[in-house]
């Protein structure tokens, strides 16, 4: 019964937010770029266990080997929704033996991110986990939403990018690319 | 430099604003936001030119035809902001969705509230830093109050954690370290009433040199829209 109380509210909250959004879509403008930042010295990434959507432990380091997309993100976060399609385009795009995207939502709940996952064109098949207390988020020095890290098949963090970008863009997949043949 | 905004009821009486109908690439930045629909119908935009040749700065008032909300873009050296008028309700609905305490979200509802996105639209290093960021009211007879210091991020985490709010989202990063093609948004608060109209100035530094610039004529949002009744 709390469960069904709690969906309830989300959904009523999900639809005044994006009620009250809709007055506000302005808040969406700029257009999506494609640059990742090279860090001049790759720094080891951070590794954490959350939870995903189906409240299954996921470990970042379980994906040693691969290249990992790391994006943090929440639903009030317009540029987050509007890069989140180029990020599942991506994930359908580059071999999942090689590459695993990871959007760490931030201090949310599974019930907020299903509710929003459903009002989506593009239904997200890419790994969700929540970062419920946003100590990961800090672990990551992130400011600000969202921001991605491109980790290389050793868990060393090769790339930023501050802000929503168009993850498909054939440049960003080159860069995958390059980065899986080391 | 000063930038200089023309608010789009005004420009009708300059002489070198053009009205530009942005209506249909509006549409489409909505339509592609995915789960946020075009409910927006066509919107004014007014550009204006700095007021020195030498530096292009171009800022623009946008209108939403619908909602009447405002939004200022302003862009100089590297560095482009852009300011939208929030609706207390939003502010509302958005911090009522993580639980804020009514009084906390009514605290910040009272706030005068910008949508803010920043970024860096030049090829070197650009950064900012709220806390050096001051607005001036501008009092009923027309002159401008003392700058004062636009409320940081730090602010008001601190005060919400004596609130006993852990969550840190939403506003917009008291500093940012912006590489190429990076760019930021959060909320920007300042303590004015509703519809109050005020100057804001920003600093940023690019490539290591401080640059400074100034919003003039910001409005405050009102309370509520004023939308015509559907019939």
């Amino acid at each position: 019964m709390k469960k069904i109380s709690s969906i309830v509210i989300t959904l009523v909250c999900s639809g005044l937010l994006l009620i009250t959004a809709n007055v506000h879509a302005d808040w969406q403008q700029p257009e999506l770029s494609y640059n990742l930042t090279p860090l001049k010295t790759p720094i080891p990434s951070a590794d954490f266990e959350l939870l995903n959507m189906d409240e299954e432990k996921v470990k970042l380091s379980d994906y040693r080997g691969k290249v990992v997309l790391l994006n943090f993100w929440a639903t009030w976060c317009p540029p987050c929704i509007r890069e989140m399609p180029s990020m599942e385009h991506l994930h359908q795009q580059v071999d999942a033996d090689d590459f695993k995207v990871i959007a760490v939502n931030q201090m949310e709940d599974i019930d907020q991110v299903f509710a929003f996952t459903g009002q989506l064109e593009v239904d997200p098949t890419f790994t969700i986990v929540f970062d419920t207390t946003s100590e990961v988020s800090q672990a990551y020095a992130v400011r600000g939403l969202p921001t991605t890290y491109l980790l290389d098949k050793k868990g060393n963090i090769r790339y930023r990018a501050v802000g929503g970008r168009e993850f498909n863009h054939p440049e960003v997949v080159k860069i995958i690319n390059q980065l899986i043949e080391e | 430099m000063r930038q200089k905004v023309i608010v789009f009821y005004q420009a009708v009486s300059m002489a070198v604003p053009m009205a530009i109908n942005m209506a249909s690439s509006n549409d489409n930045i909505l339509t592609s936001g995915g789960g946020f629909k075009a409910l927006l119908g066509g919107s004014l935009c007014l550009f204006s030119a700095a007021l020195s040749p030498a530096h292009a700065t171009q800022v623009s008032v946008h209108k939403n035809e619908t909602s009447g909300l405002l939004t200022w873009t302003a862009e100089d050296k590297g560095f482009q902001i852009e300011l939208i008028q929030l609706l207390p309700d939003f502010i509302r609905a958005i911090y009522k969705k993580h639980n804020f305490p009514d009084a906390e979200v009514e605290r910040a509802a009272s706030y005068c509230v910008f949508g803010t996105i920043l970024k860096n639209t030049s090829n070197q290093q650009m950064s900012y830093r709220v806390k050096d960021w001051r607005y001036r009211a501008k009092n009923d007879d027309g002159s401008y109050g003392k700058a004062l210091p636009v409320k940081t991020k730090t602010q008001w985490l601190e005060e919400w954690r004596k609130a006993g709010v852990t969550f840190s989202w939403t506003l917009l990063p008291d500093e940012g370290e912006f590489a190429v093609g990076d760019w930021q948004q959060g909320f920007t608060t300042v303590k004015l009433p509703r519809e109050a109209e005020f100057d804001l100035i920003y600093r940023w530094q690019l490539d290591g040199v401080e640059h400074e610039g100034v919003l003039e004529g910001l409005k405050c949002a009102p309370e509520q829209l004023d939308l015509p009744a559907v019939k």
